[in-house]
């Protein structure tokens, strides 16, 4: 890296908030360590550093918690980390309009903290909500169990600040619910992974807590009967706020209780009266497709849902994520572990059942396995689910995998509109090259 | 935009009536003038052509035409939007989706539906209603407007409140892009890898390309349903209820109030049982559970009263509600009682500036010497003044488009926007600086310009027609480009 662009960065954000040599061992990513590492403490900051790193063309690798750094494929050039963890301020909290503006530095943990404070939240639980910052949860577009009912970041982002890769700063949306003044820029960036802009603030829509909140397990002999037991469930009136479809070991390494096949976690909030309704119903549903020991779990079980499959096989050798129709999910889930075993790999599996987003994480006895025929295992993963009409994220794996089974999906003829985006919206390509779909 | 020679006029009438049919193609300036405006008739924009395509290939062989051509071309659906937003602004051929009105498949285990641009908002509903199931956003023209303009719009309706606009509900979408390529964006299932190009198609207004298959999703109708009249002698009162309710914990599906002229305008055209000498009504609807519903209608009763209502009564029963409904739904014909026209206005405000902005655009209105009906989605600060007029009065017209503009600038002051669900279109790209800076919409032009890089698709929309941003007034008013160049005239 040149000297005189890293003196323009401390120029910026002061020489205490360049970090360059030794002192970049927490964001060495995949074995790549950065040039450098920036901590600009405003949205004028960002500017200024973005607006350096154009001019020298040098690759920005914005940052947040770190928690998704490893998603997507290896960048060509380590680059410059522009790290955000010092723009962490709730800008605006208004509750009567339940919304709140925040700098995109803020951990997901920290913001719900200060929101409960006033009765309300972020529909939104990410994992590594003590890590993860609301800016990193837009990029990766991260998202939890609640989202079955209250959706994703692209439903609840209303408004967003960025900088683009020329140093521009831009806001897209606004500050009120409900607006269709220009194009929906906030949707733009939801998912983009950093390669379009770094937000640096957004505003979000906010909910009322509920009074009441309440997360049930079920047990299952088979697999199937508790994916039967989901499609009941979602053609009933109940109103779940999470279905978990979780398998014996995924299910073991959340805390949900012990099943030979499978364990079917629901969440529920509201009124009282309206979660222990719900609870008897659920019981009273499932109850003659076989599920069993109807039971409460502890709140604590909820962020451990998410990370479940990754959990049971720690360390993974792979993680892959599949999105496939709600109805696919058990059978997703059975062929694939059948597939996995018949390599001689374990694997455990875990899904946001009712919106057909699977996780599953795959590993051998002795570790490490060969990258050749784990490869192999994955990309007959990935045909299982495009056979389906799905698709699949190769969620982490390491170098030698990546090397061998891409990252993303093909597109397909909407890639080049996403090309197209990208060029105009960063024509230096600065913004995490080559880390997204299509070559982005 | 070239002007078409009378022969050039017939070969390429020939060459569209060869790509959807004979019976498929209006070229007669007296046919073409039932397509020159849409819902908001200040605004008229004539074309050369009007084409019903049946089929994504048709679409795309006419846009692949339109290319070569360097003709202008523009989708256009049942034709209710309320801002220009499909008029051919400059020529060219409107593509008229209503013969693509199919639903193609109903997926009630998964909860989605596959259906044509053309299909009537309501009818979705309607099919899918005997198995327990409804397509959500419910503008209030569902009766007449299609899906692919809901698309385009990003249209909401009262109980978008609860369940969110178009945008929340669309899942994927087959569309033909400018250039005439068929492509697919998002798909059944709910995400993909790559940009969400379907999010940020939604709500494009017909700029980035043409739907022609739409996949959304169905929800199951709620077990219980629940609306509450809340009747105030004060207008602020009933502004200070909407806070009350999200204060106190609910989310109810619609929040909707209407104001004493809207009352009496209503209740002369239809009798729904709405207090005639009430300063203004809440319209409050619940839905989920049978149980709690009780405690929950109590909780609205209760933040009413504490704010001053002076009557607070639930529908008895669904006949009852829906004459309620049917008040609020219906209030923009019962205008026509008390006066000759009248302009939809549509901002957005936060909800906690309610009782100040009212009191505005009251003030604001009557200044210009004009009397304003407010019936509009309170629960979300979605503003709907009407500006009552009557345009054989010489000036009242100019006057309407000034305080409309009054009223945007409001709305931007206090950090509002100047669209909820009607769309920026024509009326309001002048209107564009008011809440985003020249950098903002520097972007969105290079996102256009990603998906519609020659400018045919849908051209003079969105975006403010004078560089000199700073110029535009808000009491001023000055012609379009269009209406400048004589090819448009309001009236």
């Amino acid at each position: 890296m040149q000297d005189a662009l890293l003196d323009g960065f401390r120029s910026v954000v002061g020489p205490a908030n360049v970090l360059t040599g030794v002192a970049l061992g927490p964001w060495v990513v995949e074995g790549r360590t950065p040039d450098a590492a920036v901590f600009p403490g405003s949205t004028e900051e960002v500017v200024g550093v973005l607006a350096l790193a154009a001019e020298a063309e040098a690759p920005v690798v914005p940052w947040g918690g770190g928690t998704a750094a490893a998603v997507g494929a290896p960048a060509a050039r380590a680059g410059v980390v522009l790290g955000l963890h010092r723009m962490s301020r709730l800008l605006e909290h208004e509750p009567g309009d339940l919304t709140a503006t925040v700098e995109a530095g803020v951990t997901v943990a920290g913001l719900q903290a200060a929101l409960a404070g006033r009765g309300q939240w972020l529909s939104l639980d990410p994992p590594d909500a003590e890590r993860a910052t609301l800016g990193g949860v837009l990029a990766a577009d991260a998202s939890g169990p609640r989202r079955h009912l209250y959706g994703t970041a692209r439903d609840l982002l209303i408004g967003v600040t960025v900088v683009t890769g020329e140093g521009a700063l831009v806001r897209g949306g606004g500050k009120v619910v409900k607006n269709v003044a220009g194009y929906d820029l906030p949707k733009l960036f939801v998912g983009s992974y950093g390669t379009l802009g770094v937000v640096v603030e957004a505003t979000l829509k906010l909910r009322p807590r509920p009074d009441a909140e309440r997360l049930m397990a079920v047990s299952f002999d088979r697999l199937k009967d508790a994916g039967a037991a989901a499609r009941a469930l979602m053609g009933s009136d109940l109103v779940p706020n999470a279905v978990e479809l979780l398998d014996g070991a995924a299910a073991a390494a959340a805390g949900a209780g012990r099943a030979p096949g499978a364990v079917l976690v629901v969440g529920f909030d509201g009124l009282d009266e309206q979660v222990a309704w719900q609870c008897d119903e659920l019981a009273r549903l499932v109850a003659p497709l076989g599920g069993r020991q109807a039971r409460a779990l502890p709140p604590e079980t909820w962020p451990r849902l998410a990370p479940a499959a990754r959990a049971a096989v720690e360390p993974p050798a792979a993680v892959m994520t599949f999105v496939v129709l709600p109805m696919q999910v058990a059978e997703t889930m059975e062929q694939g572990a059948t597939a996995a075993r018949a390599r001689g790999f374990v694997s455990a599996w875990a899904a946001h059942a009712g919106v057909g987003v699977v996780r599953a994480a795959v590993a051998a006895e002795p570790a490490p396995p060969p990258p050749g025929p784990l490869a192999a295992a994955l990309a007959e993963w990935r045909e299982m689910a495009h056979a389906g009409g799905g698709q699949a994220t190769l969620e982490w794996a390491p170098l030698a995998v990546k090397a061998q089974v891409p990252v993303w999906d093909d597109p397909g003829a909407a890639g080049r509109i996403m090309q197209r985006i990208k060029r105009e919206l960063d024509p230096r390509n600065i913004l995490n090259p080559g880390r997204f779909v299509a070559g982005i | 935009m070239a002007v078409l020679t009378e022969s050039r006029k017939a070969s390429l009438r020939r060459e569209l009536e060869a790509l959807v049919g004979a019976g498929a193609v209006l070229a007669d300036p007296d046919e073409l003038l039932v397509y020159e405006s849409d819902g908001l008739t200040l605004l008229r924009a004539l074309a050369d052509f009007v084409v019903f395509p049946t089929s994504a290939e048709q679409v795309s062989a006419v846009v692949r035409l339109a290319n070569r051509e360097g003709l202008p071309f523009v989708a256009r659906g049942a034709g209710t939007g309320l801002s220009g937003g499909c008029l051919p602004a400059q020529g060219g051929i409107v593509l008229s989706l209503m013969r693509m009105n199919r639903v193609l498949e109903v997926d009630y285990d998964n909860q989605l539906a596959v259906v044509e641009p053309g299909l009537v908002n309501l009818h979705l509903s309607w099919r899918v209603g005997p198995r327990g199931y409804y397509y959500a956003p419910d503008p209030s023209s569902q009766q007449a407007c299609t899906l692919g303009g809901n698309i385009a719009n990003n249209s909401g309706g009262p109980h978008t409140l609860k369940y969110g606009v178009t945008t929340n509900h669309v899942l994927g979408l087959e569309v033909v892009l400018p250039d005439g390529e068929i492509a697919w964006l998002g798909g059944r299932t709910r995400a993909r890898a790559g940009y969400d190009l379907v999010g940020v198609f939604v709500g494009s207004e017909g700029t980035f390309g043409i739907a022609t298959k739409i996949v959304v999703r169905i929800l199951k109708k709620p077990q219980a349903v629940k609306t509450v009249l809340a009747v105030f002698d004060a207008i602020d009162q009933a502004s200070a209820a909407v806070s009350a309710i999200i204060a106190r914990g609910l989310v109810p599906a619609a929040v909707e109030m209407i104001d004493q002229l809207t009352i009496q305008a209503v209740e002369d055209a239809f009798g729904c049982g709405y207090p005639r000498d009430a300063a203004a009504a809440l319209l409050v609807e619940l839905d989920g559970l049978a149980v709690g519903m009780e405690a929950q209608a109590e909780r609205i009763v209760r933040a009413c009263r504490d704010s001053g209502a002076r009557e607070v009564r639930t529908a008895r029963d669904e006949a009852e509600r829906q004459l309620l409904w049917k008040g609020r739904k219906s209030a923009f014909g019962a205008y026509g009682r008390v006066s000759p026209a009248y302009m939809v206005m549509d901002g957005v405000i936060p909800r906690t500036r309610l009782p100040y902005v009212l009191r505005r655009v009251n003030e604001i209105v009557a200044a210009h010497g004009l009397r304003v009906g407010n019936v509009f989605h309170a629960g979300d600060g979605n503003l709907h003044p009407n500006i009552l007029y009557d345009p054989r009065r010489p000036g009242e017209e100019a006057r309407v488009v000034a305080a409309g503009a009054a009223i945007m600038r409001l709305c931007a002051e206090v950090g509002g926007s100047i669209s909820g669900e009607h769309g920026i279109g024509l009326e309001k790209a002048d209107f564009m600086p008011f809440i985003f800076s020249a950098a903002d919409l520097a972007l969105m032009q290079r996102l256009k310009h990603a998906f519609n890089p020659t400018g045919l698709c849908n051209p003079g929309k969105i975006f403010p027609t004078s560089k000199s941003c700073a110029e535009v007034g808000p009491v001023a008013y000055r012609p379009h480009a269009i209406e400048a160049k004589g090819l448009a005239q309001r009236f």
